[in-house]
């Protein structure tokens, strides 16, 4: 027992230094315990539950195990928590395998490269197109949807201030959804519609956004890693390469994606179009909603170069079901928002780097025990894929490399 | 000395000057080959087009200050009616009608709004439609311009400075007036003063209970409301707490009134062009275009 709570407390020290302050965190870790214990579908009781008897949560912490921690983590997705280097050689082989199947799961690979940004098809200015150089990365497969925005909410997402960036703290009370409750723009008493559980989650800023990639262990992905994913460049020579304007090809098909004109007027789940998935095994990159990055929109020479913004505007891209022209659907268009708005058609995806997470532990089945070298050893798209860590990955990563180098 | 000749008579042209042509607008007689009413400047093909009909046309008006987006609004309602793939569909009845939405569209896909509408009413749009319900036999014949805003604001002060614009709204069977809810976000109450205006108008047109506005359908549309959540969510309640003014006389005088919140850039920004400062969309989401006009049909029909 002694070894677990020690074990426990290590895990919970490590989460509470990635996420920015110790103390906050142990503080939402111990109600996140209480809460996996006790799970309750009724969102007043959840808000109520962070402020009563922390004496007793506290002696119920210390005595939990490491084991229905990562359980209840890997339930709620926060599995690139658990993949950190800081993290992972605290977990069973088969927590680490378990939270590796998560990743595969839930996010697609996309090989490191360049990727060129800006007005690449423009005939009238080519000039203004920039070429980035984007590192390996993985991107969440599907927008994050209502249902896993809930146990962000359900877990105290919106009183853990570490994960929140410290100059909208004055707006947080603002984040709040048409009953008051903390939460997005449209749900009711903390709750989103009834049968919307898939469906990307709207009517959030940008912070409520980046807070949530936080709590998951992720990151909003930038601008250039967004199109990256979506345009899959090819080099076809030393300082050319070719990139899709859709990720299905070079034309628009509306039956691929969920614009103005496919037929829903309104947001689907996120699992369909599967038509229009990219070549990385990515979905809706292109419809149903926008989706925030961290560029700044109207920097640099790209999109709005020449415009003035009335506020400072964070960059979203893809397209959403009502939007009407198809070259403002395309892998290269950016537009831009107030990271503050709340709209009805912006959602997101979260992003994690190669080198954010360990790499697989080598033959640990075979092995038993994996060496601390190995478990820290930061990934790459080649240690990725080695035989242990499954199939998936491996046959993912021969499709990278077919297009990367073809 | 008298030289002789033969001079051919184009009796045929005479007679068809004789044969006189009126407007479906003012309803003065023009020549028949005339493109515009000599006096309100109307199309004549309007006319031209009605009298093919079994049933006239009906019109719609489309009214509101100068810079509310009546332009943006009327193009962008066409082009989606007709593009829209289930629902409801329009037919143009003639070229005149598509430069509108054409205009429009064209604007907005550049990443610009359509140039103001002039003044004068011989360089109007007007659009003749065939609207279709899906699910629904007969379709309805509409008529709707795109009216200056510059030139209603002169008619209400001045009424009959233009003469296009008191017989078309006497003749319309309903009227979509709209209002930029970004000004009335600001405070401004020049939008809630001007649109009440309009309003009394419209009551002052005809006082006969069958031919007045008091019962013709009046959706009052909150523009630019994609730049304001609240609008759209609750544009009643906004007007009331926005314009209290429009809304009470709404309520006094009118008996078929709806208040209706639209949008069609998703974002805007400021582009500096020839030494100005031009707002432009971001994108283009139309929203909230199709209900009001909707309504209006219902109410007609009805």
């Amino acid at each position: 027992m002694t070894n677990h709570i020690e074990s426990f407390e290590v895990v919970a020290g490590l989460l509470g230094g990635l996420l920015g302050t110790g103390a906050l965190t142990w503080a939402a870790l111990r109600r996140f315990r209480l809460r996996a214990a006790t799970a309750r579908p009724s969102a007043a009781a959840d808000v109520a539950t962070p402020h009563q008897g922390d004496e007793t949560v506290a002696e119920e912490a210390t005595n939990a195990d490491v084991g229905s921690l990562v359980e209840g983590m890997l339930a709620q997705g926060r599995y690139a928590l658990l993949l950190r280097r800081q993290l992972v050689s605290n977990l069973t082989p088969e927590q680490s395998q378990a939270a590796r199947e998560a990743l595969e799961q839930g996010m697609s690979l996309v090989p490191e490269g360049n990727v060129t940004l800006g007005s690449a098809d423009d005939d009238d200015d080519p000039d203004h197109s920039v070429v980035w150089h984007v590192g390996g990365l993985f991107l969440d497969r599907y927008p994050v949807t209502n249902r896993q925005y809930r146990q962000f909410l359900t877990g105290g997402g919106y009183e853990q201030m570490a994960i929140w960036d410290p100059q909208i703290w004055p707006a947080m009370l603002e984040f709040v959804d048409s009953t008051g409750c903390p939460g997005p723009r449209y749900w009711h008493n903390g709750r989103y519609a009834t049968g919307e559980d898939e469906h990307p989650v709207v009517g959030l800023s940008w912070y409520e956004a980046a807070a949530y990639a936080r709590w998951v262990g992720k990151r909003l992905p930038s601008e250039a890693e967004w199109v990256k994913a979506a345009a899959w460049p090819v080099p076809i020579s030393d300082s050319q390469q070719s990139q899709r304007k859709f990720p299905w090809g070079d034309t628009m098909d509306r039956q691929r994606c969920n614009l103005w004109g496919s037929g829903t007027g309104r947001t689907v789940p996120v699992t369909e179009f599967s038509s229009g998935v990219s070549v990385g095994g990515a979905y809706q990159l292109i419809g149903n909603v926008w989706e925030w990055t961290t560029g700044n929109f109207g920097a640099g020479d790209c999109a709005g170069r020449d415009l003035t913004l009335p506020v400072p505007m964070k960059s979203i891209h893809g397209g959403a079901f009502d939007t009407y022209f198809e070259h403002q659907a395309t892998c290269q268009f950016q537009s831009g928002e107030s990271p503050l708005s709340r709209k009805h058609n912006i959602g997101f995806r979260c992003a994690l780097g190669l080198c954010d997470i360990a790499a697989p532990r080598r033959s640990s089945r075979d092995d038993g025990q994996a060496t601390s070298e190995a478990r820290s050893a930061p990934v790459d798209a080649a240690n990725f894929g080695e035989p242990s860590t499954g199939e998936c990955c491996a046959g993912e990563l021969a499709a990278v490399s077919q297009g990367d180098h073809a | 000395m008298i030289k002789e000749g033969a001079l051919p008579l184009d009796s045929w042209r005479l007679a068809q000057y004789a044969a006189q042509s009126p407007c479906y607008i003012c309803s003065t007689d023009n020549i028949s080959d005339a493109e515009l009413c000599h006096r309100c400047f109307a199309p004549m093909a309007l006319a031209h087009q009605a009298r093919t009909q079994k049933t006239p046309p009906r019109m719609f008006a489309t009214v509101g200050a100068s810079g509310v987006g009546k332009t943006v609004y009327l193009g962008m309602l066409m082009d989606m009616l007709s593009r829209q793939p289930n629902h409801l569909q329009a037919l143009a009845r003639g070229a005149f009608s598509i430069n509108l939405q054409q205009a429009t569209a064209s604007a907005l896909a550049r990443g610009e709004f359509p140039s103001k509408t002039p003044s004068e009413p011989d360089r109007w749009n007007w659009v003749h439609c065939q609207v279709r319900n899906v699910g629904q036999k007969a379709p309805i014949e509409l008529i709707m311009p795109d009216m200056a805003g510059e030139a209603l604001f002169e008619e209400v002060d001045h009424p009959h400075s233009h003469e296009v614009i008191h017989p078309l709204l006497s003749k319309c069977a309903g009227v979509m007036i709209l209002i930029d809810t970004v000004k009335l976000q600001a405070g401004s109450l020049d939008q809630d003063y001007f649109t009440m205006k309009l309003l009394s108008y419209l009551a002052e047109l005809s006082t006969e209970a069958k031919r007045g506005w008091t019962d013709r359908p009046i959706a009052l549309v909150l523009t630019k409301a994609d730049e304001c959540e609240d609008c759209f969510i609750d544009p009643t309640g906004f007007a009331q707490s926005r314009a209290p003014g429009l809304w009470q006389q709404c309520h006094e005088q009118f008996r078929n009134v709806r208040f209706f919140a639209a949008g069609v850039a998703g974002g805007c920004a400021y582009r500096i062009r020839r030494g100005g400062r031009v707002r432009v969309p971001l994108r283009v989401e139309p929203r909230g275009i199709i209900e009001p006009f909707e309504w209006l049909l219902k109410q007609v029909k009805n």
